[in-house]
């Protein structure tokens, strides 16, 4: 009696939840129908029912492709120089903007920091290439007229690297400043006063105030970073790739493209994207055990 | 506490199973709106493209006959992919006197394997006709039993199509003595010329280079003398990580072999043959090492995959000698009209340079095949396929669908349609896309292979037209054939797609070694490749071989 009552009260509240959930039910969760296709030797007349079960057998033959841990060595390798190189960097950025007085230079630097994050890889691969190459890149023409040799920024390894990695941070640094702003924001301008009035000095109050103020963000960016680390964008790799650089540039999304996409390899890529979920899973799982237990803060 | 929480609870757990029933009839609702606009659409297409056939059609049930076809995104006005002239021209001269619609199923250019995929994993609502160029998809297409076995049907009603593809063609497309696919057929199996600056040469005072020894001190002297004024920009070698630029050297590198070795070493990775184990391989590679440190080719060929780097160079006067699908530079818009553009006193002329141990300029050609046309298991209207196909097959239809309107488009001369070149837009606009309507084509057909080339000429501004002539023959002199065992090798399917990069950095990093290091680099590159796959291709094409030669 009471529940009807209750329904009767709340249904417009839940009407509103169904289509999320329904998103959540028929985008997320039904494709995981799928997954057993990690586990069949899937032919795709017969469909996923009609394919024989082979066990582990897929999995048996991934791990013992060279290719697979070539790539889950580079996906782990440039997530973790990218955390280290493009996490910080937004933090910064937010910090410097924060303290930052005139309104319209606020404004304005915001805007033209959130520009990069717009600009599709593809895009960005060609500035990179027009910038870095060495044949006719601007950089290399530069150096030319110096009288310097040419540095193969997108041919070696380590040139390479640090090209994609600050590419990143070009792109996305400006983006990641919304959360760190809005939390800032929030914190209670009393406390600004007040240690102004006590004699704190600018780096103090950054310190003691604006860093505190925004932990449970880092922390909550920190670990869905951590849970990312085995998923890798595909089109950044891709795109700012290329054949000199294969051992680097290699990562598993790449890897499934090739194997599902292009060679029709189904059940091995299934196997990836499977393996990939899981141990993206026991990282976050990790991060946050970790973090409460240091912090008290977490996601879950 | 706990009876409020209880009291929360209960109704919620409900809603949520009535949720869940919900979304799960929405499910229902969204795939049955889906499935009945997709109808929906096409029963009012197809209305409108019948509409006028529909009155003359003779009684009795119309069959629907639907066809993949290639959507570049490039539809003049006032036509669409699917409503052009060609297609009102195959259903007025085929499908309307046979009683059956046709319906055209547009599929991207670039995404035309995974989209592919996805049409024959939807079962019913795959077309009848479908096609690709890729022999592994075909292998396991048919493989894995997704397509119908036309063996009888083409006896039964494909006696032109017969006669237009011949034995050998036809033998591409069967699996175990069975014909599951209709091949494509190409008119011109040439692939590669080289291209050199006249005017340089004649600058310097060289006569145009007839072996790879003589186009070395050519590649010389472009680079030190610089004849074009480029100031230091000079690419004596206009250098990508293409085919058509790294074929024409190394294969001109490989020694002569044994049929054992030839099938054995040989390895195809998805539609190519590649010579990485051939003898020869590692002198090739050498040879671009030199090249590439003596600073010869282009510095960032490793980066230019879609060759539009070199196509820039050339244009801009930059490059002396560069290797190309023949017909590439002539086209109306192409890489040579533009480079005449910018330096008008330039001269490209197409030699044959590469020698290799035997005196021979031996280059790789095409298999006389084209695509892969195939009727889906799932389709109910395989015989009005073999039809289509039959029809499409005979030379009047094909000259039509190829060129046009006679006297608008073009005109006959000894037996060759020959493009007007002046005709208008709007009429040349009505053949636009040929190359993807008459699949059964790779190239314009009209009769035997000395008309098949002539007409393919003649589709060019007429300045270039001699000059393609020239690169054409080029193309086919001393070429060979892909090697086929008539049956798909596991290993390449599976390892194919990772190998090519794996081989592309065998060159770039052989290339790009310094001279002392090219030994290591070379090697550490192989080890890489026969690792990922090149080992498990090795072992089953030999396999393979010594199965051959037991029967």
């Amino acid at each position: 009696m009471r529940g009807i009552v209750y329904l009767r009260r709340y249904w417009q509240l839940y009407a509103l939840l169904v289509l999320p959930l329904a998103y959540f039910f028929i985008f997320r969760y039904s494709p995981m129908w799928g997954v057993q296709i990690a586990f069949k030797d899937f032919n795709f007349f017969q469909g996923i029912t009609g394919s024989k079960w082979i066990g582990m057998d897929a999995f048996r033959e991934v791990f013992h492709m060279q290719d697979f841990y070539r790539t889950l060595r580079n996906t782990l390798m440039l997530n973790l120089l990218d955390l280290i190189v493009s996490f910080p960097a937004p933090l910064l950025l937010a910090v410097m903007l924060f303290e930052a007085r005139p309104m319209w230079f606020k404004r304005l630097s915001q805007t033209i920091l959130y520009i990069p994050h717009f600009i599709s890889w593809v895009i960005i691969g060609g500035i990179v290439y027009q910038l870095f190459g060495t044949q006719s890149g601007m950089i290399n023409n530069l150096l030319d007229r110096l009288g310097l040799d040419a540095v193969p920024f997108l041919t070696d390894k380590t040139w390479w690297l640090v090209i994609y990695l600050l590419t990143g941070v070009w792109q996305s640094a400006g983006w990641g400043t919304i959360l760190y702003l809005a939390a800032m924001t929030g914190i209670n301008r009393e406390l600004f006063e007040a240690a102004e009035v006590d004699g704190a000095g600018r780096f103090k109050r950054i310190w003691h105030i604006t860093l505190p103020g925004v932990k449970t963000t880092i922390v909550t960016l920190l670990i869905i970073n951590l849970g990312n680390m085995m998923t890798i964008g595909f089109d950044r790799p891709f795109v700012i790739g290329n054949k000199a650089v294969l051992d680097y540039s290699d990562v598993l999304s790449t890897f499934v493209y090739r194997t599902g996409l292009e060679s029709g390899q189904y059940t091995l890529a299934t196997v990836v994207g499977l393996f990939q979920a899981v141990v993206g899973l026991i990282f976050v799982l990790s991060a946050n055990f970790a973090s409460k237990k240091l912090t008290d803060e977490g996601i879950l | 506490m706990a009876a409020s929480k209880f009291k929360l609870a209960k109704p919620a757990s409900f809603s949520l199973a009535a949720l869940i029933a919900a979304s799960v009839a929405l499910a229902g609702c969204s795939s049955d709106s889906n499935g009945s606009s997709a109808n929906g659409g096409s029963a009012a297409s197809g209305s409108s493209a019948s509409a006028s056939g529909s009155s003359a059609a003779p009684s009795g049930k119309q069959a629907t006959l639907k066809v993949e076809l290639f959507d570049r995104g490039n539809s003049p006005q006032p036509y669409t992919i699917t409503d052009s002239y060609l297609t009102k021209y195959i259903q007025d001269h085929f499908g309307t006197p046979n009683n059956i619609k046709m319906e055209f199923v547009p599929v991207p250019r670039s995404e035309e394997l995974n989209k592919l995929n996805v049409l024959m994993a939807s079962g019913g609502d795959v077309p009848d006709i479908v096609f690709t160029y890729d022999s592994g998809t075909f292998y396991r297409y048919a493989q894995q039993g997704g397509l119908t076995d036309v063996t009888d049907l083409v006896n039964q009603y494909g006696s032109n199509l017969k006669a237009f593809l011949g034995d050998d063609t036809l033998a591409y497309g069967q699996l175990d003595g069975k014909q599951y696919a209709i091949p494509g057929k190409r008119s011109i199996t040439g692939k590669y010329a080289s291209f050199i600056r006249k005017d340089w040469l004649d600058k310097l005072g060289m006569k145009e280079p007839t072996t790879t020894d003589e186009l070395y001190d050519a590649l010389k002297a472009f680079k030190e003398k610089d004849p074009g004024g480029t100031g230091g920009k000079v690419i004596p070698f206009g250098m990508t990580i293409a085919p058509a630029e790294v074929d024409p050297l190394i294969w001109s590198f490989i020694q002569p072999t044994t049929d054992e070795q030839k099938y054995t070493l040989t390895q195809k990775l998805g539609s190519n043959d590649y010579p990485t184990l051939l003898p020869g391989f590692k002198d090739a590679m050498q040879f671009f090492n030199k090249l590439y440190n003596e600073g010869l080719i282009s510095k960032d060929f490793g980066l230019d995959e879609d060759k539009k780097q070199l196509g820039q160079d050339v244009q801009n006067g930059l490059v002396g000698f560069f290797t190309e699908d023949y017909p590439n530079p002539y086209y109306a818009d192409g890489s040579y009209a533009n480079l005449l553009k910018n330096v008008s006193t330039a001269k490209i002329d197409a030699i044959d340079p590469f020698t290799n141990s035997e005196g021979t300029h031996a280059k790789p050609a095409y298999d006389s095949n084209g695509m892969y046309i195939m009727i889906p298991k799932t389709s109910k209207h395989a015989a009005e396929a073999v039809k289509y196909l039959d029809w499409m097959s005979q030379t009047d239809n094909m000259v039509a669908l190829q060129n046009g309107v006679e006297g608008e488009n073009y005109t006959m001369q000894d037996g060759i349609p020959v493009v007007k070149e002046d005709a208008p837009t709007d009429v040349t606009n009505r053949v636009y896309n040929f190359g993807d309507i008459a699949i059964l084509a790779n190239g314009k057909f009209a009769g035997d292979d000395e008309k098949n080339k002539q007409a393919f000429v003649a589709g060019f501004p007429s300045q270039f037209q001699a000059d393609v002539r020239k690169a054409l023959d080029i193309s086919d002199t001393d070429t060979f054939k892909p090697i086929s065992f008539g049956h798909p090798i596991d290993a390449e399917s599976k390892y194919g797609t990772a190998l090519q990069d794996k081989y592309d950095q065998i060159i770039v990093k052989s290339a790009m070694a310094k001279p002392a290091d090219f030994e290591k680099a070379y090697e550490a590159a192989l080890k890489d490749y026969m690792q990922s796959g090149g080992q498990a291709i090795l072992d089953e094409r030999t396999k393979a071989y010594q199965a051959m030669q037991s029967k």
